[in-house]
């Protein structure tokens, strides 16, 4: 078991997460998808916001709890030779790539015209800070960063498509946006959705290096229970792809209310996959 | 699906590959019986890392912090002078930030017989 710092390394992992791929994604969404999704603007407006500004208490709380596992005590986390030492090295380069970026997304998404392109690029500096630290950016590959932002790009695609997915299926006027909606995104999905997992795949290999690490390891355990519940929420969106979304198409609203209940469980598997990702980049070490 | 999610996150948790601790080798030798208390304990990392704190706790004594003198930057191979708490077993915990900015921790023990 990690230690309580531990613990919180992984909590606050979560909250940065949820809140970058959240926020970006609604981003992407707004701007692939801004005639289906303007009966929303106001609601996707605050939600970005809210999101970032998750992703920015997490990216903090993240940097003070290395703090705190570096003495073993609480006192770490406002510790200024231990921040100071963090400071120094990777850790607090991404600390200011998240910050600028979070802080772009909160303030520019309120700001008229241009103000969605900031916000979006925003979001865009907080997802490549993820390509600078960690297991994936250390591999001696130089598509290795490339190969993970594209694992993000679409995952934070996905991400932010469900809550105005959601939004308007609850709401019967806006049926057929929801159907378009959904059916939009289905034929891109067909093309997004494989290369995340191809980029998620080959990441996965260039990682483990062999079969047998995914079974005889901690590392390669998470990884599998992680991979396990990427295959239900793949059933589930190949369910609201081939079933839900096409019979909203021809009006039907039980559909819709199926579609609710789907993304809602979607969103909560979601969770743990992110769950099983901040637990191998937290404090699982890599098998050699 | 809560209870598959529950169960999930504790086969996560309870993994027991945890913390990037990457000690090679330690003077006393982990679990090693020696006769006499060392005058100093030594790590050797296989990377880089920078200490930053250390604790002896002895089975019938207070913990106590080690004072990590000019060990103050980056290195391989830290050897730190301890003082005598009698004859039993000595737990060395250490904690360090990796060169990439991990956090990381471990522990050895001996026993002075």
């Amino acid at each position: 078991m990690p230690d309580i710092w531990g613990i919180g390394a992984i909590l606050s992992k979560l909250m940065l997460y949820v809140g970058v791929s959240g926020a970006t994604g609604l981003l992407i969404t707004r701007a692939v998808f801004a005639d289906l999704v303007s009966p929303l603007a106001d609601m996707m407006r605050s939600r970005i916001a809210l999101m970032a500004g998750l992703a920015l208490v997490g990216s903090v709380l993240s940097f003070m709890l290395r703090g705190a596992a570096l003495t073993g005590g609480i006192d770490g986390m406002t510790d200024p030779e231990m921040l100071g030492l963090l400071w120094q090295t990777p850790v607090g380069d991404v600390l200011i790539y998240r910050a600028v970026g979070t802080t772009l997304m909160i303030a520019a998404v309120f700001i008229p015209f241009v103000g969605q392109w900031i916000a979006l690029a925003g979001g865009m500096i907080a997802l490549w800070s993820f390509c600078q630290i960690g297991h994936v950016p250390d591999l001696e590959f130089t598509g290795a960063r490339l190969l993970l932002l594209l694992h993000l790009l679409g995952g934070a695609f996905w991400i932010g498509i469900l809550v105005p997915l959601r939004a308007l299926s609850q709401r019967p006027e806006y049926l057929s946006s929801a159907a378009m909606l959904g059916h939009r995104f289905g034929r891109l999905a067909s093309v997004i959705v494989p290369a995340l997992i191809l980029a998620g795949l080959l990441m996965a290999w260039m990682l483990l290096g062999d079969v047998r690490a995914l079974v005889a390891t901690g590392y390669g355990q998470t990884l599998l229970i992680k991979l396990a519940f990427v295959g239900v929420v793949l059933s589930l969106a190949a369910a609201n792809k081939l079933r839900f979304v096409p019979a909203m198409l021809s009006g039907d609203t039980k559909a819709a209310h199926h579609l609710v209940r789907s993304i809602e469980i979607e969103a909560l598997i979601l969770l743990v996959i992110f769950a099983a990702t901040a637990t191998l980049t937290s404090v699982l070490t890599l098998p050699n | 699906m809560k209870k598959l999610t529950t169960f999930a996150l504790i086969a996560m948790l309870a993994s027991q590959a945890f913390a990037h601790s990457n000690v090679d080798t330690t003077k006393p030798e982990n679990g090693a019986t020696v006769s006499e208390v060392p005058s100093e304990i030594n790590f050797n990392f296989a990377d880089d890392i920078r200490l930053t704190k250390v604790s002896m706790i002895h089975q019938e004594a207070d913990s106590v912090t080690l004072d990590l003198g000019d060990h103050t930057s980056f290195g391989r191979e830290f050897t730190l002078p301890i003082q005598s708490m009698g004859k039993g077993s000595y737990r060395i915990e250490w904690r360090g930030l990796g060169a990439d900015g991990h956090a990381m921790r471990g522990e050895f023990t001996f026993t002075v017989d």
